[in-house]
């Protein structure tokens, strides 16, 4: 498969996006995408950091890689 | 209050259906006020427990594909490393995280609607009966495609050990492991199976029996983990319950491992279709009786 610069950098910012999103739970009171009270929701901040770290591995499966000889 | 009576013939029973076609949590909700036991779904115990007794036949998962996971997990690290995929194990394990994250992120998303669906056994009733309508659905289409297969070719009996009609797991593409996995999602509901509903897409992606219901159990294996995982500490503040959960998981790995066995030596030959025909018996069994 051949890389893409901007799907890899397109990768990388999603990534950015749900280690913040992974923050907030962490550190929040929030019911942002979780229904009922404000809580901490400790478990949507483990779906979105391990999202964040599939998001890193696609980025390095999309970015071009050298041809070995 | 979930006495341990209960907790140990809800562990036995979900150990049993976890992975036949036919729902854990759809019987989970449905059996115990059919067979009159004195417990209420919307106990507040009750998704804590269940989860617990998930890491038991999680663990009897990891046991069965053992050494496939081994090979699965240095393979997700080689892979990640480098950016591609080398060989067969790595395909595996991308496929088994393309194919795990739709439900992951729509179950944690969607958790507290669905655990409003726990306490309604009418609701699992009609799930079931759904459950039903794709195992059978499933098999109907696949006879159909036998059918066509024979008529065009004469050297191969289909449904077959070893069939070489139908492809095997390391023959999917990574879509198609997401459009499987994106089918787990469904067996949130109570009454959908998780095994069923993946091995029905199996079978759409053109896997033979025994590979489907292969690739439902290395599927199933990351989110069982993981949801029972999660909901350990939901148990903490009550450590007799926690306890007697511990215990039952034991059970319902040592139940599961034995299930898993023979639904893989049945499915060599066998079809999803008993498991369709008995779903929508007892959905339809929980409709009448339960009010």
């Amino acid at each position: 498969m051949r890389g893409s610069r901007p799907l890899a950098l397109a990768l990388v910012v999603l990534a950015v996006v749900f280690a913040a999103v992974a923050i907030f739970y962490f550190t929040q009171k929030t019911s942002f995408l979780a229904g009922g009270l404000p809580a901490m929701h400790w478990k949507h901040g483990i779906l979105f950091a391990a999202l964040a770290v599939l998001s890193l591995i696609a980025a390095n499966f999309a970015r071009p890689k050298s041809v070995r000889i | 209050m979930l006495s341990a009576g209960v907790i140990f013939f809800l562990a036995a029973l979900q150990g049993l259906t976890e992975l036949f076609p036919v729902s854990s949590l759809g019987h989970a909700v449905v059996v115990p006020p059919l067979v009159g036991l004195n417990f209420r779904e919307t106990d507040p115990a009750f998704v804590p427990v269940l989860t617990l007794l998930h890491l038991g036949t999680a663990a009897a998962l990891i046991i069965l594909y053992r050494q496939d996971w081994a090979r699965i997990i240095s393979g997700f690290f080689r892979a990640a490393k480098n950016g591609r995929i080398d060989d067969p194990d790595q395909r595996m394990a991308m496929m088994l995280v393309v194919g795990t994250v739709p439900t992951g992120v729509i179950g944690l998303l969607l958790q507290n609607p669905l655990k409003s669906l726990f306490g309604d056994p009418r609701a699992a009733s009609v799930f079931l009966i759904v459950n039903g309508g794709i195992l059978f659905t499933a098999e109907m289409f696949r006879r159909r495609d036998e059918r066509r297969r024979k008529a065009t070719s004469t050297a191969v009996l289909a449904h077959e050990v070893g069939d070489p009609q139908y492809a095997q797991i390391e023959g999917l593409s990574l879509r198609t492991a997401l459009f499987v996995g994106a089918f787990q999602a469904g067996a949130l509901l109570p009454g959908i199976s998780r095994s069923g509903i993946t091995m029905a897409a199996g079978l759409f992606a053109g896997l033979r029996h025994e590979e489907a219901a292969r690739f439902s159990f290395l599927l199933a294996t990351p989110i069982i983990l993981a949801a029972g995982l999660l909901e350990v500490p939901s148990l903490s503040s009550d450590a007799p319950t926690a306890l007697v959960s511990a215990a039952a998981a034991v059970l319902s790995g040592i139940v599961a491992y034995a299930s898993a066995r023979f639904l893989l030596r049945y499915l060599r030959l066998g079809r999803l279709d008993p498991f369709a025909y008995y779903c929508a018996a007892l959905g339809v069994a929980g409709l009448i009786f339960i009010h």
